[in-house]
């Protein structure tokens, strides 16, 4: 309910409920978008940047995988980035919890390594990319590197927040029934950190698809982000549009799920990135 | 051994907590710094170099006059960018807060967009609007004003219905609700948008100079990384590192002083 508009209902010409009304709206929303864009750019641009109607009957082509040999297919693309991001996600997920975990248990751990954690999260990891081709040599290692890097520093500050602030009564509980180090953190702190790993996942799923584009482009590696600067550079946009469609619905569902689990799961969670 | 000596106590030296924490951070960039020069000097030039290789690369640069020149380049790029960014964010926030018809109708594709690498369009953005400044900070305000609009957006929309209604029993027109109430309600919500903006723009303001063309500190990487000079190439990552981190703590300063008043709220 918004305080800065009168709440008032909308006028009801056809007598639906409020949701299929929205819903509608958006629709027509959408339409009127997509209209603008195909006039625009049929009126004031180049004939070759894509708009609607090209994008869609370049769909059926692309998303069948009839590409001339030799130019990069859409669904090798899509899995290639797919797996990047996956393994990236895994890897930087695992290394965070448990750096982050040092970082808030260890006092030593926390002081040797605070400044370089926030250095890094600050940073924006795309200037990492062209020294790492020089380190991995122009392999999917630079993307993996990339990826990997790109979830650790989101998840592994969560979890460091969530470490400390973790109540104190709890590990007092604990010690007074003599629980040893390692019950202490993977019975205790990893547990309490467990919302704060998801809400630290969405930044690293953004950081994550993002270093993954970059490393493609710069490395030439099979993957959505040479896919889409491949095919923008010989002209092929509305198939390029494709895949840029597809990297947005990606990015929405994840953040859908994102947001479902942190609410089934974590309701006492304000969200602060 | 008299008894007056075996029970003095030894005289120590005592170091208050907050020295010692500070000194193990110290210690830490020292080992850290020490770890680079011993990596750096054990593999080839091309490969990584040392930490004062990698300094001293650094310095003929700013001596130079080189880095400057493109931390000019750089920032006025961002800076740009990231000013339209936070006026049409901030502007659009607004409306959007006051006109629900279109709230509504917009707010998914505000948050596709939200979500979307901004770096797939850049090519598009390309074939629109060319290569030089003027797309590229097309590009900068395109990964910046997301956050922006949207937390201005929701910040506005989540103004205290009591506030606003003892505004209207005081007859407050509609601009001076705006002026007095809303804007000011809005403004720490817009601020955090803001500090995610900042970080967003600078991975904005590095691709572009990528993907576009290469000016300033992008270009720094990208020169020296073909000519296998990985001392220039570090001393540019080093820089980028500090003004990232200068700006992401001139963010969080910003934000905290403008939610200063929401401390009990």
């Amino acid at each position: 309910m918004s305080a800065v508009t009168p709440d008032i209902t909308l006028a009801r010409p056809l007598g639906l409920s409020d949701r299929t009304q929205r819903t509608l709206l958006r629709i027509a929303t959408g339409v009127i978008l997509l209209f603008l864009w195909e006039v625009l750019v049929r009126w004031l641009a180049p004939a070759f940047v894509a708009r609607p109607v090209t994008v869609a009957r370049a769909l059926p082509h692309v998303l069948a995988n009839h590409v001339p040999p030799g130019t990069p297919t859409f669904w090798g693309s899509a899995e290639a980035t797919a797996v990047a991001a996956l393994e990236g996600l895994a890897i930087g997920v695992v290394a965070g919890v448990l750096v982050g975990l040092t970082m808030g248990r260890l006092r030593l751990a926390d002081r040797l390594l605070r400044f370089y954690v926030n250095a890094f999260f600050a940073m924006p990891i795309i200037a990492m990319v062209p020294v790492m081709t020089l380190w991995f040599g122009f392999s999917n290692s630079v993307r993996l590197a990339i990826v990997s890097l790109g979830a650790f520093l989101p998840i592994c500050l969560n979890v460091y927040d969530g470490t400390r602030s973790l109540p104190a009564h709890y590990v007092e509980v604990a010690k007074s029934y003599r629980a040893r180090w390692w019950n202490e953190w993977f019975g205790i702190a990893l547990p309490a950190s467990l919302p704060y790993v998801l809400a630290g996942f969405r930044l690293a799923v953004g950081r994550v698809l993002v270093g993954a584009t970059v490393a493609e482009y710069v490395v030439s590696l099979k993957g959505l982000g040479y896919y889409i600067v491949y095919d923008g550079r010989t002209f092929h946009q509305p198939e390029m549009m494709v895949a840029v469609l597809f990297l947005a619905v990606m990015g929405v569902l994840i953040n859908a799920a994102a947001d479902l689990a942190t609410r089934r799961l974590l309701p006492w969670y304000r969200r602060s990135e | 051994m008299s008894a007056v000596q075996a029970t003095e106590p030894k005289p120590r030296l005592i170091v208050p907590r907050s020295v010692q924490g500070a000194g193990i951070s110290v210690l830490g960039l020292v080992a850290g710094a020490a770890v680079w020069q011993l990596i750096g000097a054990h593999t080839q030039k091309s490969s990584f170099a040392t930490f004062t290789a990698t300094i001293s690369a650094l310095w003929g640069m700013t001596k130079s006059g080189q880095l400057t020149d493109a931390l000019e380049s750089s920032l006025e790029l961002f800076g740009t960018g990231l000013a339209i960014a936070m006026v049409l964010g901030f502007v659009i926030g607004l409306l959007l807060a006051r006109v629900r018809t279109l709230r509504i109708g917009l707010e998914p594709y505000i948050v596709m967009l939200y979500a979307t690498p901004m770096f797939a369009l850049i090519p598009f953005i390309l074939s629109l609007f060319g290569f030089e400044f003027r797309a590229k900070v097309i590009v900068v305000t395109m990964f910046g004003i997301w956050p922006i609009l949207i937390n201005t957006m929701e910040g506005a929309r989540s103004v205290n219905l009591d506030l606003l209604e003892v505004a209207r029993s005081y007859r407050s027109s509609e601009p001076k609700l705006w002026r007095h109430v809303i804007i000011p309600y809005t403004l720490p919500y817009t601020m955090t948008g803001v500090r995610q903006g900042i970080a967003r723009s600078l991975i904005g303001m590095l691709a572009s100079e990528y993907l576009l063309a290469a000016t300033g500190l992008g270009n720094l990487i990208l020169t020296y990384t073909n000519q296998f000079d990985t001392a220039h190439v570090l001393a540019a990552v080093l820089v980028i590192t500090l003004l990232a981190t200068i700006l992401m703590s001139i963010g969080r300063a910003i934000e905290n002083y403008f939610a200063r008043w929401k401390a009990g709220v």
